[in-house]
């Protein structure tokens, strides 16, 4: 079996190899052909990465379909695995349902304020980190002591402190988003250019002005480093919380199914899963184009 | 009227710390630019130009001595003390003409009336048009150039140059050096105006000082009393232009 999936998968990226290196070939040796017709190349090599991209997509569906199918039974045991066609008749009947959007827009939710506290909490600690050697002093030896704990090792102090689980998963994630904020915010504040902080002083601004007009604008490109990772690790713990003491949530409904030996469901819950956190981390490069158009 | 922009510098020791030791850089400096006058330092690259006009800027704490901006003692930066660095150090975020009317804002003046200043320095600076540029937008000398027009925005009552027109090519030198003594003129701001260029330092200033490249000590000072404004062909033609040239270029090896 392995034979055969390292067959389709060479032959495919073997295919967009070679196409593009073809198309770089004759973009290299005939320079002079105007630029409509390098053009007409760069298109041409992009569709065909495309096509090959597409079909690497296809023949690995074809794959799962035909391993579950056939019930092989090689290292991992595919006959538990629900075929590519169950998964997708799997998705149409519960994206009807009520239950499956009620647990998007908890998990929604739950995402939106413990990152929006964590944006806060982070931010305002990194830049006090940044720009302030007695509150450095004072708030990293907690960065430092806590950063390295990861947000599951949170759970069962979480569930003990928190009066209900709903808050103890919003704080669980709120820990897995802020270290990288306060990380990347503190980095960015450290590295302001003293050449600008000395042109603004001479142009009379004081050192409130200066944070506001020199050093947080520096930072936030690093600022948004942070919170793209602060993304991905907020929603790391947020499936962490749900699965192990949510009631809602599509982590929830992703644990749930495997009780219910719903196993389609499984998939759909993870494709999910994978589909909101790539949008959230996307929202994130989006608003950094819309903030700093002045970097790059 | 007392004029303003009066610089008194008094034994003057200014030096870094490096691995521990401090070196000095400058040693016991004392020098007076009056208010309302041009001056003009050249000297060897290394002799501490800079780091001697960044501490009249406030920005170095000296080792030792003083330096007094019309009596007081300058110990922080300063609005009156308008600096143009020898680096780039327009704020990328913000564009030209945000950033040419950040002085003007920062000391309280609205947005309309800032606006109106740095669109003035900005078309002298001759980058009319580009005010909605972001720095990254524009060449090395345009940069430059909208330094000087935001220094000058600021109206400052000292004017400090780290070769402000080094990056820039002759013809537009020229036309900022016009536009700087017009500026001069009209404001009776002091100058001290940084310079590896002679016959720059020579067709602008009042006093050129040199200083040597041993711990910036002053090696001479030469009083120019041509009246301005200068004609450059006449000034470097002349017996006595001719004499400094050669006078100051042998301070300087
Ligand atoms: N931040 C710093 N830390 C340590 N030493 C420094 C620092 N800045 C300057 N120096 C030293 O001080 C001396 C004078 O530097 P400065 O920049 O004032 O020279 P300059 O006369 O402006 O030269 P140039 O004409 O090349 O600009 C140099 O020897 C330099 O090594
Ligand atoms: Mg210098």
């Amino acid at each position: 079996m392995n034979e055969i999936r390292a067959g389709v998968t060479d032959r495919g990226q073997g295919q967009a190899m070679s196409t593009a290196t073809e198309g770089r070939h004759k973009v290299a040796m005939k320079p002079g052909r105007g630029a409509a017709w390098s053009l007409r190349v760069v298109r041409k090599v992009r569709w065909a990465a495309l096509m090959a991209s597409a079909a690497s997509l296809i023949a690995g569906v074809g794959l799962w379909q035909w391993l579950t199918e056939s019930h092989v039974h090689l290292v991992l045991d595919f006959s538990n695995i629900p075929t590519p066609v169950a998964v997708f008749e799997a998705f149409r009947a519960v994206v009807v349902t009520k239950t499956f959007w009620r647990d998007i827009y908890w998990s929604m939710y739950r995402i939106l304020v413990a990152f929006g506290l964590a944006i806060v909490v982070g931010v305002s600690a990194g830049i006090a980190m940044g720009y302030s050697a007695i509150l450095r002093l004072v708030i990293a030896p907690y960065v430092e002591m806590l950063r390295p704990i990861p947000a599951i090792a949170w759970v069962p102090m979480a569930i003990l402190v928190w009066p209900t689980t709903e808050e103890s998963i919003v704080s669980i994630t709120f820990l897995g988003a802020v270290f990288p904020i306060a990380l990347n915010t503190w980095e960015g504040v450290r590295r302001v250019p003293k050449e600008l902080v000395k042109a603004a002083r001479s142009l009379g601004a004081n050192r409130m002005n200066v944070l506001f007009h020199v050093v947080v604008p520096y930072a936030i490109p690093s600022i948004t480093v942070g919170m793209a990772l602060g993304m991905g690790g907020a929603w790391f713990a947020l499936l962490a919380g749900e699965m192990i003491s949510g009631r809602f949530g599509i982590g929830y409904f992703t644990w749930e199914s495997y009780q219910l030996i719903q196993y389609a469901n499984i998939i759909v819950g993870m494709l999910t899963i994978g589909f909101l956190s790539s949008v959230s981390t996307g929202s994130i490069y989006y608003l950094k184009r819309k903030l700093v158009p002045w970097a790059e | 009227m007392q004029k303003v922009g009066n610089i008194d510098i008094r034994s003057l020791t200014l030096g870094f710390k490096n691995f521990g030791s401090t070196k000095a850089v400058v040693e016991d400096f004392s020098f007076k630019f009056e208010a309302g006058s041009f001056t003009s330092i050249i000297g060897s690259s290394g002799c501490g130009k800079s780091t001697l006009l960044n501490a009249i800027g406030g920005h170095y704490k000296p080792l030792a001595g003083h330096i007094f901006l019309d009596g007081c003692e300058v110990k922080e930066p300063n609005a009156s003390l308008g600096i143009v660095f020898q680096q780039h150090t327009l704020f990328p975020w913000k564009t030209v003409t945000e950033n040419v009317r950040f002085g003007p804002m920062q000391r309280g003046a609205s947005k309309a009336k800032a606006n109106a200043v740095a669109a003035k320095y900005i078309e002298m600076v001759g980058l009319a048009g580009y005010g909605d540029y972001y720095p990254k937008m524009l060449s090395g000398g345009m940069q430059h150039r909208a330094e000087i027009a935001r220094a000058l925005a600021n109206a400052p009552a000292v004017l400090l140059m780290d070769e402000p027109f080094g990056a820039l090519d002759a013809q537009m030198r020229a036309s900022l050096q016009s536009s700087l003594l017009d500026i001069w003129k009209e404001t009776h701001l002091t100058i001290i105006f940084v310079t590896h260029d002679v016959e720059e330092a020579m067709y602008l200033s009042e006093r050129i000082v040199v200083m040597s490249r041993d711990r910036g000590r002053i090696c001479e000072v030469f009083a120019l009393d041509e009246p301005f404004p200068r004609n450059k062909d006449k000034l470097f033609a002349s017996e006595g232009g001719r004499d400094l040239k050669e006078k100051c270029i042998g301070c300087l090896a």
